[in-house]
């Protein structure tokens, strides 16, 4: 791969194993529509803790910036009511019910 | 090349870029896996006289010609689409049906899709050496019939896949002709569909029972959100029935036949001297297959029966009998496994959707047992055929780890070994699995 000369196309990415997954034209749209509206599905904490975390950032060093963060994140994550409220991801876990999540900026 | 000329349809192939794109791939590897797995024998000079769906309409879905097996032209039907169709169970009850996947459930759908599409290649592979020794040009007719439409069945799986699944959809499509019955590196998903079908009497048994599943989980599916799934299994029901229908009246045909050398041999019980199938055997094949077709059904508590109700991918049998559908309060009673003894218990209805399922298989089943003992009555015999209780030889589920007589009464192990060879004809055993 260090020696390829010049930029990938998506199926010379592919072949490489820089990316796990490159659509062709026919594909595209329902490819692009079920990855958005998979992920759309789930807890939105994830943007929201990601934000939080690094709202009140302080200096930093390599390790903070790998486990507290990741500490902070999880923590985060976690203890939300999007996890385990009423209603909640962890909750409704093998149960019979869906979560519900809240949408809202914290 | 792809033309709706060879491949009958009625959801305009000849418009579909991505199908026919995915069709060119895969019906070429699939008339070889149809030359290699299909009926031995039968794949070159043979002209069989066969039923093919050209279209859904009355006129169409039963068109009869002579055609050679690999030229039998595998197409492609959903039923017609029912206007402004509503969603009819689970937490969406009441909402527009979907005409594509939501990205939410597309991992859980393309499962349910998968498991559906791999016991259809997977019946004709265990029934690919029985046209040597049919017992008549009737049922050899009944046969093929029934395997190319499992070949149409797979066909009509593969074009969900094609249709709505993009790669991974066409991943899923090749390796449904990769995995084998009865290989032990690559087999079928499903036990039953690995057991192997060398007789005359397991065939019929098969059609009876195992099809029968077919027919309880096509009719929970047909119940799917999922509009073009709903359309496609609906239309694949009219010809299960007739699978049925050739193990239904096979076994009956056995039974009148026996009942027949029995009275002519003055009520002697020596039926098998006389070239008959005796009622013990019978009635072994029975409990085997019956048993091995209730594990298809999964577990009889599951959260993933419950989540495919409640997101309305896969419902009831028959859903638009019940009184409500939306069950989230509502409990249900069953046999619970507690140390070792067997107590009825209640827990929420979605989590035993399997389990309710089994309940409108097991009835259906009864009726076709019904059916022969009144052939048995009929010759003024007080022998009766029976389904063995559903806790007998489980693999799947909570009756797994116990043994019982086909009564459903808990053995022992060391009775269970003594005596587990007068229940059930000899088998050889493959992995287990089930819908979970």
């Amino acid at each position: 791969m260090l020696r390829h000369d010049g930029p990938f196309d998506p199926a010379a990415a592919l072949e490489a194993g820089l990316v796990t997954f490159a659509p062709d034209s026919i594909d595209w749209d329902d490819e692009v529509r079920m990855a958005v509206e998979g992920r759309a599905a789930m807890s939105p904490d994830a943007l929201t803790g990601m934000e939080a975390n690094l709202r009140f950032v302080g200096p930093e060093t390599m390790e903070t910036k790998i486990f507290g963060r990741l500490t902070a994140w999880q923590n985060w994550i976690f203890q939300r009511p999007n996890a385990v409220g009423p209603k909640g991801a962890l909750t409704s876990y093998g149960t019979s019910d869906r979560a519900e999540f809240d949408y809202n900026r914290t | 090349m792809i033309s709706s000329d060879k491949i009958p349809n009625n959801v305009d192939l000849h418009l579909n870029k991505r199908l026919q794109r995915a069709l060119e791939h895969w019906q070429p590897a699939y008339i070889q896996w149809w030359r290699d797995m299909g009926p031995q024998g039968f794949q070159h000079f043979h002209q069989v006289y066969v039923r093919t769906a050209i279209s859904v309409d009355a006129a169409g879905w039963a068109h009869f010609e002579y055609v050679r097996l690999p030229e039998y032209r595998w197409g492609i039907f959903l039923a017609d689409p029912t206007v402004n169709r509503t969603i009819g169970f689970g937490d969406f009850f009441g909402q527009p049906v979907w005409q594509e996947v939501p990205g939410e459930f597309r991992n859980q759908l393309r499962r349910l899709i998968v498991t559906q599409g791999d016991t259809e290649p997977a019946s004709v592979e265990q029934q690919r050496w029985l046209g040597h020794r049919c017992p008549s040009l009737y049922d050899m007719r009944n046969l093929f019939q029934v395997n190319v439409e499992e070949g149409r069945h797979l066909w009509a799986m593969v074009y969900l896949l094609h249709s709505y699944f993009g790669r991974d959809g066409r991943d899923e499509a090749e390796d449904l002709l990769a995995r084998q019955s009865g290989n032990r590196d690559k087999p079928r998903i499903l036990d039953a569909f690995n057991e192997p079908i060398d007789t005359w009497l397991d065939f019929f048994m098969f059609t009876m029972f195992t099809d029968r599943d077919g027919k309880s989980q096509l009719l929970s599916l047909s119940e799917s959100s999922l509009d073009p799934l709903a359309r496609t299994t609906r239309f694949m029901l009219t010809e299960e029935a007739h699978h049925m229908f050739v193990g239904d009246t096979g076994i009956g045909r056995i039974v009148e036949r026996t009942c027949q050398l029995m009275k002519e041999s003055g009520f002697s019980e020596d039926v098998r001297a006389l070239g008959g199938i005796d009622l013990p055997t019978i009635q072994k094949h029975i409990n085997l297959w019956f048993s091995l077709s209730l594990d298809l059904h999964g577990n009889e508590v599951s959260t993933n029966a419950a989540s495919y109700f409640a997101n309305g991918l896969k419902g009831r049998a028959e859903e638009g009998k019940w009184t409500e559908h939306r069950v989230v309060e509502t409990m249900y009673e069953l046999e619970m496994v507690e140390n070792g003894a067997v107590k009825r218990q209640g827990v929420p209805m979605r989590n035993a959707m399997n389990e309710v399922l089994r309940d409108w298989y097991v009835d259906d089943c009864q009726s076709g047992v019904t059916r022969w003992n009144k052939i048995l009555e009929r010759y003024g015999f007080s022998d009766r055929l029976r389904l063995p209780d559903r806790k007998f030889n489980r693999g799947i589920g909570q009756f797994a780890p116990i043994h019982t007589d086909p009564d459903g009464h808990i053995l022992l192990e060391a009775e269970w070994q003594r005596r587990n060879t007068n229940f059930f004809r000899a088998r050889r055993t493959n992995g287990t699995c089930c819908r979970s």
